[in-house]
């Protein structure tokens, strides 16, 4: 049954879908982009977060060099609130090749990639949890990009000029008529109802899983996932983006986000993308080099581990893995295939997301008749919460509250928990203590139609993100957020069934990590939930 | 040298068990207070996202170090607490109560006074007005509490007129301010017993105020200055084997824990291996059969308090054990802080606090007909003076009366 249509849709909420509607919407082209989960369900938040300046790639690949300082710099200014402007060290303790500075210095600079000498003081200075072996540092613009809010704040711009979205909507069939693709079948995730959508253009931006979705259309598409382990420490062990000034390889970049910091990462080629799976022999392995950077990192406290799979494109003969090209491909199956109505783009990396969508629209837009220019570099993604908005709001908020909140919610949300906030004194209430989450703002995301368990609501806010992993804040938003959700999963239909889906997602990332303070923690989870609450209905006896 | 331990890591080791809150005396009474797991280990995670932001009930925090005592994991909640307010007021220092650099920095004008001719009982009979007119409230004081009179002679003085046997066996006292200036007798009576048991005592006029006013007044730069003098010292006397010894738990406690905690430097800890507290150290010469023994005879019934400052310092109750073994009829009050946490009762905005959380220890006091009061800290036993109408003593004077009447 045909219960909706558009000219465009985009299967993938990823950074590459998010983007490509965003370029889409801004062309004033009708477009629907529809994700199988929740928005970010892959890559693009099962990552490493960092902006790249490029400096990792000036020796091997100087184009994608340039690209990533060219989208550094417009990221910047168009998603302030996404981007933490951290700037980046490339470091070298003792034993690095130091034949490996001058290429990779002449790289930078022909790249066009500032970079900046600091002497051994000004970087202990600058980084004191830095190894005492360290021999030479520079300085150059790397970042930190938070995927979540990244790819939200992409749609929220889309929507603006038309664009939609649906979550929890998988793309399942593709219908397609004298080599023509005219509609696809999708399924609710949800509600598990299926039906069709029309359309002239299929775009096929499912990272990797562009190999699965190609082949519902009865195409080959060689998209190999990468998989990459990354641990997620309590706090910022460094203010830095910092990277080991070497040949790239496993475990080289540590990256502050918000309240922690994340050390990757490695590169196993897998057969599924579903396949997020960590253990702990990758963490040692990354452990082993990251101690190699900061030395004391072992008496820090590891939080989580979490993987996620690069959409690595494969030609068909070259090689897979760490030494697959990072650049992207777009394929157009009408030219290769004989399909029409079909697109697919492939691999790159988040911080060009915007770049492969402008790229990817070019050639999409003028098989529409569309021949607006691409514009997504010239607007902020949305607009700014004013410091003025932001100091009026304080007295509602928690301390070091109003800045979070800021980020997270975007300016109109913000303005309706202040008002919350101010209106309603209870929900002033910090739900997630770790992570600083007020009652109201979990309200806030939970009304939303897009949310449907804690879970959704947790990426939306960072709420049992922080130190005690969901410990407090599990049964305090599943009480709170589970009866605002309009519709519900199966096994999520109450706050109790909700509340332990929500921890046990929580504890896979905690399971291979369990030694140590993070074993203490989920002792403590363990005594509370089962022993106390005894969730699980356990009897005596 | 910068140690690699440091107390701000230990916000790691939080796992948000919320006992330090159970624990914390002022979340007890006033609620207002966010309590210790918030603004210590949690908000130690949030500074990045808005330094110029902060939590205003941080300056409820009494530096009692309850939670410290509490926490199963050693965080060391009550020092992230102090390095935070430091911070802020650093850079915020209009956001001082007027009455803070004055509570903070009791030690100059003691040194003043000493200076002037008639310039302490001067002072004494200016607080006496002051007290009568209201004054104290107006400077942001608790006009409620009767302020400490300086002694008409100082310890430091009185010291050089004390006639010793010379001996191989030597300590050197840290008398503190407030033994110095307002309760010189305390370091009489240890004088006394330190000579019972064949020590002579020795000073050192170089120390400086243990600075735990000033951590809790924000003003940890002055701290640390403080700090480095004072461990320079110790490191010098250690070197000729010669331990420091202190009276008052809470000037201990700063140079065994504190320093480390706040200022993470290995000489600190180093320095801390030669300091003792006086009743800590006398156990020590009991366990090894060196004490002097004594049997105290007195028909009273005594009370023990036992401060936060000790207890923070992990060492039991030795003044309380010691006293007791000694015959001496006393109970343990164990009934919490006193409320008075150093300056901290001083100050107009907290006395109310202040007076709510000691009154468990005041019940415990009047529940009985107690002939006086033990405790090892001076600020205690202005609280207890003040909450109750009993008097209070510093254990080491029971301890010196004893030896003289045997
Ligand atoms: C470990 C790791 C570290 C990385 N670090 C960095 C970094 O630091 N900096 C950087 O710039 N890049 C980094 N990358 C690369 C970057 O994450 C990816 O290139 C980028 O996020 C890919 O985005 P995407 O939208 O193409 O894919 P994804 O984000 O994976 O999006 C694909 C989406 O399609 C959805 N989907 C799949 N099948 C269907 C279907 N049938 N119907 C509907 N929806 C479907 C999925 O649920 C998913 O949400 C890293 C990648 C990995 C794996
Ligand atoms: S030091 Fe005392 S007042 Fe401060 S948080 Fe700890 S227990 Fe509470
Ligand atoms: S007692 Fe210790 S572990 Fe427990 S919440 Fe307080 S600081 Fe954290």
């Amino acid at each position: 049954m045909v219960k909706d249509k558009a000219t465009v849709v985009v299967v993938g909420g990823g950074a590459t879908g998010v983007g490509i509607l965003r370029d889409l919407s801004m062309r004033g082209i009708d477009a629907l982009l529809i994700e199988k989960l929740d928005m970010v369900n892959g890559a693009s938040s099962r990552y490493h977060g960092l902006l790249h300046s490029g400096a990792r790639y000036a020796v091997k690949d100087q184009e994608a060099a340039k690209e990533c300082i060219k989208e550094n710099t417009i990221l910047r200014r168009i998603g302030k609130s996404c981007v933490e402007a951290t700037t980046g060290m490339f470091v070298q303790v003792e034993g690095d090749d130091p034949d490996f500075v001058d290429p990779w210095l002449k790289g930078c600079a022909e790249s066009g990639i500032s970079t900046r000498e600091l002497s051994k003081e000004e970087a202990l200075r600058l980084e004191p949890n830095l190894s005492r072996k360290l021999k030479v540092a520079y300085e150059v613009p790397d970042g930190a990009i938070d995927g979540f809010r990244m790819s939200w704040q992409n749609l929220q711009s889309a929507a603006r000029y038309g664009g939609r979205y649906k979550t929890y909507t998988e793309l399942i069939k593709v219908n397609i008529e004298n080599a023509t693709v005219k509609s696809i079948t999708v399924r609710d995730n949800v509600t598990k109802e299926e039906y069709d959508i029309e359309c002239e253009i299929l775009v096929n931006a499912a990272g990797p899983w562009a190999g699965k979705v190609a082949e519902l259309a009865g195409l080959e598409c060689n998209v190999s996932p990468s998989k990459g382990t990354l641990i997620a420490f309590n706090q910022r062990i460094t203010n830095h983006v910092v990277n080991r000034l070497r040949k790239p390889s496993n475990g080289d970049i540590f990256v502050p986000h918000g309240s922690i910091t994340i050390l990757g990462t490695s590169s196993i080629t897998i057969p599924d993308p579903e396949d997020t799976s960590t253990s702990w022999e990758e963490v040692e392995e990354l452990m082993k080099t990251g101690v190699g950077v900061f030395e004391h990192l072992r008496d820090y406290r590891i939080l989580r581990v979490f993987a996620g799979s690069r959409p690595l494109y494969v030609p068909k003969g070259a090689e897979g893995g760490r030494n697959a090209s990072r650049g992207f491909v777009t394929i157009d199956h009408e030219k290769e295939d004989g399909l029409k109505g079909m697109m697919t783009i492939c691999g790159g990396k988040f911080t060009t997301y915007r770049l492969m969508a402008e790229k990817f629209c070019d050639v999409l837009a003028p098989k529409l008749h569309n021949t607006a220019k691409c514009r997504t570099a010239e607007e902020d993604l949305v607009p700014e919460v004013s410091e003025a908005e932001k100091k009026a709001a304080r007295q509602y908020f928690p301390s070091y509250g109003v800045n979070l909140a800021a980020t997270r919610l975007g300016v109109e949300k913000f303005g309706d928990v202040v008002k919350t906030l101010k209106e309603q004194p209870e929900t002033r209430e910090v739900l997630c203590e770790c992570e600083n989450v007020t009652m109201a703002e979990i309200q806030r995301i939970a009304a939303e139609p897009t949310s449907h368990c804690v879970a959704d609501v947790r990426r939306r806010t960072r709420l049992g993100m922080g130190t005690c992993q969901g410990n407090y804040c599990a049964i305090r938003s599943a009480a709170v957020a589970n009866k605002l959700f309009k519709n519900k999963f199966e096994g999520c239909s109450d706050s109790l069934s909700d509340m332990k889906n929500f921890l046990q997602a929580r504890w896979k990332g905690i399971t291979p990590v369990m030694a140590g303070k993070t074993l203490r923690e989920a002792e403590m989870t363990r005594g509370m939930y089962e022993l106390l609450f005894n969730v699980n209905g356990g009897r005596r006896g | 040298m910068e140690l690699e331990e440091r107390a701000r890591d230990s916000a790691d080791n939080c796992i948000a068990c919320t006992s330090c809150i159970v624990a914390c005396p002022v979340t007890k009474a006033n609620p207002e207070y966010k309590g210790p797991k918030l603004v210590g280990p949690a908000h130690s995670r949030m500074h990045f996202s808005d330094p110029s932001d902060y939590e205003d009930t941080l300056m409820l925090c009494s530096n009692c170090k309850n939670c410290d005592i509490t926490c199963p994991n050693g965080v060391s909640v009550s020092t992230l607490n102090m390095l935070e307010r430091g911070r802020y007021l650093k850079a915020h220092p209009e956001a001082h109560k007027p009455e803070d650099k004055m509570l903070s920095h009791g030690f100059e004008m003691a040194d003043m006074l000493n200076k002037i001719p008639f310039g302490k009982s001067l002072a004494n009979l200016g607080m006496s007005i002051g007290e009568a007119l209201g004054v104290m409230g107006a400077m942001g004081m608790a006009p409620e509490r009767k302020t400490p009179r300086y002694a008409s002679v100082y310890f430091r003085d009185l010291f050089k007129t004390i006639k010793q046997p010379s001996s191989d066996k030597k300590v050197l006292f840290f008398p503190g301010c407030y033994i110095d200036t307002n309760e010189p007798w305390v370091g009489t009576a240890f004088v006394q017993v330190m000579n019972e048991n064949g020590y002579e005592v020795l000073m050192d006029n170089r120390f400086v105020c243990c600075g735990s006013p000033l951590v809790v007044g924000g003003y940890l730069d002055e701290a640390r200055q403080h700090a480095d003098t004072n461990v320079a010292i110790i490191q010098e006397y250690a070197q000729k084997g010669i331990p420091v010894v202190a009276c008052c738990t809470s000037c201990s406690l700063m140079l065994k824990n504190e320093y480390t905690e706040l200022f993470a430097q290995s000489e600190m800890k180093e320095a801390a291996k030669n300091v003792w507290d006086a009743f800590e150290f006398l156990t020590m010469l009991a366990e090894e059969g060196k004490l002097k023994k004594v049997n105290i005879k007195s028909d009273h019934k005594f009370i023990y308090h036992a401060p936060c400052h000790l207890r923070a310092q992990g060492m039991g109750l030795p003044a309380f054990d010691l006293l007791k073994a000694a015959g001496l009829n006393v109970v343990n009050a164990d009934a919490g802080c006193c409320g008075m946490s150093g300056s901290y009762g001083f100050h107009k905005d907290n006395y109310e606090t202040s007076m709510k959380i000691g009154q468990a220890l005041f019940d415990a006091i009047n529940a009985d007909n107690y002939h006086k009061v033990i405790c090892d800290c001076g600020t205690c036993r202005m609280q207890i003076q003040h909450g109750t109408d009993v008097k209070a003593v510093h254990p080491i004077e029971i301890l010196a009366k004893a030896y003289k009447k045997a």
